[in-house]
């Protein structure tokens, strides 16, 4: 049992980590019928991974509601919208269109859910704004520089910011100044300073799932598997 | 006189958060009712994307990935309307797809209608492959096969033999690529499977969000151009010279971010007269 636990997925890991880390430096015609075999399973375990992942759903929201947990409610609100949408899409057969009309699912679609993802996010604007004027304050010199910052861009980043804070050119004698205005100021945040702090980041991250991949092919890391009697 | 400046800097910070509600959304709905116009100036990395698009020759396969679902419909929607407006005016091949589950019906609904405005026909211009599970898993076996990835575009129709498809094996028979991107599933991950591997030309369209997260791509030349959010959008249609949703949301972006400018200025300048407040009372 343990085997089938511990050490077969921790040789699956390995066997197949380090083939798929050399098979991308390998353009040999049997290394791309491999990674195309692969990715056709990868394929599969994501369908499986959605059946799971609604499966999930419906276990956490069915013990919030047996239980009558706070806001069970809303777990009824959304068994319901699933089972409503799933019975539709079965009865639509999963078509959004036929007979060049709308079907139920396809309507389902336009005129609930695509409102409704739309209705969420909008309400974000007036939560930003809300949070910006509590908390948005020049507490610290690093505050001060955010503060500024964001200012500056989100005055180059609209028409109106630009038009209000043009750039110009002063000449003085035979020199020509150049005053950069929201917009010049706006690109030249974005291209170096944003551009280098993210990469920076970028790297970092990188870096660190390289070491993370190399622990778990390694078997040094082994959370993945999972807590358990045998473990 | 002292005191009473402070006692209204304690309540203006005290605010109720339903009146800067209330001016969000004045700030939204006046400039849609009543638009302004204002010029929009074009960036050189949205630039960079419309001049590949131009140069590209009549017939070239152009790939648009939908990575996005409704939510971000308002940013990305404009962006693939003109980028497929552009596509079709130049008589490129378009192939459109979506790794968002949820986004399917969106990405649908808007090469149908901008292929009916420009009359193209799907098969013979341009073809909808819809979703298929896998992610970056999917986007490898595209480098592949594409015929194997996607058997049959999202009519049910087979994609072998489909004359919009023609010469078209794999990701490297693209000519061109855009994944208008919301989140995870998008522009980084199309870099790393598939242009690095496939070897074609890309740029991303994102939301305005991580659009900043995106700028590192461009720089190195990792993505030849960039469209950021609703003002990416706008820069584009005026590129193209068909104004749209973005270019008439721009005013009202303008006045939301003068609102929350001044909102922000005055919550300093109430904190700076209520600074000290504190200690004293201590």
């Amino acid at each position: 049992m343990i085997f089938l636990k511990r050490q077969l997925p921790l040789a699956i890991t390995f066997v197949m980590g380090v083939a798929f880390a050399l098979q991308y430096y390998i353009p040999h015609p049997v290394s791309e019928e491999a990674i195309t075999k692969v990715s056709d399973w990868m394929k599969i375990i994501s369908g499986f991974a959605l059946v799971l992942g609604i499966a999930s759903v419906f276990h956490v929201h069915a013990v919030k509601i047996r239980r009558q947990a706070p806001g069970w409610g809303y777990s009824g609100v959304l068994f319901a919208a699933i089972v409503t949408t799933m019975a539709v899409g079965f009865w639509s057969g999963g078509e959004s269109k036929a007979d060049g009309g709308q079907t139920a699912f396809g309507w389902l679609y336009d005129y609930t859910m695509v409102p409704l993802q739309g209705t969420m996010f909008s309400i974000l604007a007036f939560f930003i704004a809300s949070a910006a004027y509590r908390a948005f304050r020049a507490r610290s010199p690093e505050a001060s520089v955010l503060l500024v910052s964001a200012v500056v861009v989100m005055m180059g980043r609209v028409p109106l910011g630009q038009t209000l804070l043009p750039g110009m050119q002063i000449s003085i004698g035979q020199f020509i100044f150049k005053i950069p205005g929201a917009w010049d100021i706006t690109q030249w945040l974005m291209n170096v300073l944003n551009s280098a702090v993210r990469r920076a980041i970028l790297i970092g991250v990188s870096m660190g799932s390289v070491g993370l991949s190399l622990k778990i092919i390694l078997g040094k890391e082994r959370s993945y598997l999972g807590g358990g009697k045998d473990q | 006189m002292k005191g009473s400046l402070k006692d209204l800097a304690r309540r203006m910070i005290a605010i109720d958060r339903r009146i800067i509600f209330l001016l969000i959304a004045c700030a939204t709905l006046l400039p849609l009712l009543n638009p302004f116009g204002l010029p929009i100036k074009v960036s050189p990395e949205v630039k960079a994307v419309y001049d590949y698009m131009e140069a590209l020759p009549e017939r070239s396969v152009f790939l648009l990935s939908f990575d996005f679902d409704p939510s971000s419909k308002p940013e990305l929607e404009p962006q693939a309307v003109a980028l497929l407006r552009h596509a079709f005016r130049k008589n490129l091949r378009v192939i459109v797809m979506t790794h968002w589950i949820t986004g399917t019906g969106l990405a649908d609904g808007v090469v149908s209608q901008v292929a009916a405005e420009t009359g193209k026909t799907r098969g013979k211009d341009y073809v909808f492959l819809g979703w298929a599970p896998g992610g970056y898993a999917l986007i490898i076996s595209m480098g592949q096969d594409l015929y194997k990835a996607f058997p049959s575009d999202y009519s049910k129709t087979p994609t072998l033999g489909m004359p919009v498809l023609e010469g078209v094996r794999n990701l490297r028979d693209v000519n061109y690529m855009v994944s208008l991107a919301a989140g995870g599933a998008g522009i980084e991950m199309w870099y790393v499977f598939g242009k690095d591997k496939y070897r074609f030309e890309m740029a991303g369209g994102s939301t305005g969000v991580i659009a900043p997260g995106l700028y590192p791509f461009l720089r190195s030349g990792q993505i030849n151009g960039l469209i950021g959010g609703l003002q990416g959008a706008a820069e584009y249609e005026t590129l193209i010279g068909r104004k749209g949703m973005a270019v008439a949301g721009m005013d009202a972006q303008s006045a939301t971010h003068f609102v929350i400018i001044i909102l922000v200025v005055l919550c300093n300048v109430f904190y700076f007269v209520l600074r000290g407040d504190k200690g004293k009372k201590a």
